[in-house]
């Protein structure tokens, strides 16, 4: 799917998030680093059409996120950092088949639906367990769930690492490689990305570097003291 | 407190319909009011209360779950109808209200939300003329129960942040951090149902 995020400026309260942002995004998997501030989230966010540009526009597709939202959001999928925001329901069943709502699908296909992906996931023994009573690394697990159930055909995952431990941060990097859909990481974590096709740096709300993950972390590493 | 409603099981009272539960509990709100023998009132609560491990296999435990949580209001009411009126006008309120949570919380506890959402989108059909989404009204009533918790958590968070930094936690000092971080929390929920399509919700197929 091509992304294309065609000479973009964010601006929020009087001061600048992103300055001219310039870039086609077709890889299978692509990594974005930078600094905290850097403007990395507010890209990613630009993608899902959750943030919109003041200047220039994003096309998915084809698809203005400034005035076919809702369809680009059908296409690609939004992993937040925190699961918490992300399940709205009381228990995991519920909270996955909640995705399904938009395709209007008829009770036994819903059903169908919620434990393939439950499975799919390795997480159909929480299918009734209340989401307030999971840890941070099932809740992840369900909130990823709950996006990949309506098979998007872009993953948007904005540091969905952070809050857990080396094992299920392990776990979710795990499933997020098996994904045959296109993949847009933003994380501090260097070697998540190490294997990607591509990696972006951010830097003042710029692109600083481009290009293949070596090359772009390096340039990160060089910055830092 | 809350920790999301429903406790799965197989029993007659989960495998009955919740349009059907949703009805016999409107029936039962209202039939209730025409009972004003305290002996009437006490038989109808005990079975209710005997539904709980008979018809729906749950145990007592979410009897006394259901109990506590208006414990408080039943003695502040018990106390002010035994003053305002007599001791069977206080007898006959409380056990109405007990009656009443009782049989709500027995539907609750064997219905899925999204099968009571389902009974109430159908039920708000009517409303769809006058602007009324079925949909997010429905929608609107679950996520409440399902951030109930979550609530209870960020105020929890604020008060221990307070405690660690020495300020002696109270409900003056906590209730403008506890609003702040709830409107932010409020802000990232609606920005993730945004993600998760809820725009797209009443899009004809």
């Amino acid at each position: 799917m091509n992304l294309s995020v065609d000479h973009v400026t964010v601006r929020s309260h009087q001061r600048t998030i992103l300055t001219d942002v310039n870039v086609l995004l077709n890889e299978r998997r692509i990594g974005i680093i930078g600094d905290n501030g850097s403007g990395k989230s507010t890209f990613a966010r630009l993608l899902n059409g959750l943030c919109m540009p003041d200047e220039g526009r994003v096309l998915i597709d084809g698809l203005d996120t400034h005035t076919s939202g809702a369809d680009v959001r059908s296409r690609v999928g939004f992993l937040f950092q925190s699961p918490d925001a992300q399940i709205v329901m009381p228990t995991v069943a519920e909270d996955l088949a909640l995705g399904l709502k938009p395709l209007k699908l008829d009770s036994h296909n819903r059903q169908q639906r919620v434990t393939d992906t439950l499975d799919q996931f390795g997480i159909a023994h929480l299918a009734d367990r209340s989401v307030h009573m999971l840890s941070g690394g099932e809740k992840q697990l369900v909130a990823l769930a709950g996006v990949m159930i309506t098979a998007p055909e872009v993953l948007v995952c904005d540091e969905p690492t952070t809050l857990l431990d080396r094992r299920n941060a392990a776990n979710v990097m795990r499933i997020l490689d098996g994904l045959s859909c296109q993949v847009i990481l933003v994380t501090h974590d260097m070697a998540q990305i190490a294997s990607y096709d591509r990696a972006l740096l951010f830097a003042d709300g710029r692109v600083a570097a481009d290009g293949p993950p070596g090359s772009v972390i390096a340039a990160y590493e060089g910055t830092l003291p | 407190m809350i920790t999301g409603l429903y406790i799965p099981g197989g029993s007659l009272l989960h495998r009955l319909p919740a349009g059907v539960k949703l009805t016999l509990l409107v029936v039962a709100g209202l039939g209730i009011t025409l009972i004003d023998t305290v002996l009437t009132l006490s038989v109808t609560a005990l079975a209710v209360v005997a539904a709980y491990p008979f018809a729906a296999r749950l145990g007592w435990q979410p009897v006394w779950r259901a109990t506590k949580a208006i414990l408080i209001w039943l003695f502040f009411i018990a106390v002010a109808q035994a003053l305002i009126a007599d001791l069977t006008a206080a007898a006959t309120t409380v056990l109405r209200l007990l009656i009443l949570v009782w049989t709500a919380s027995l539907v609750t506890y064997t219905t899925r939300l999204e099968d009571m959402m389902s009974v109430l989108e159908r039920v708000l059909v009517w409303a769809r003329p006058l602007g009324v989404s079925p949909q997010r009204s429905a929608f609107m009533i679950a996520l409440t129960i399902r951030l109930i918790p979550a609530l209870f958590d960020l105020a929890r968070e604020v008060r221990e942040a307070q405690r660690a930094r020495g300020v002696e936690a109270s409900v003056v000092t906590a209730v403008a951090p506890s609003l702040t971080r709830v409107l932010a929390h409020a802000d990232t929920v609606s920005e993730a149902l945004i993600a998760r399509g809820y725009d797209r919700w009443d899009a004809p197929r």
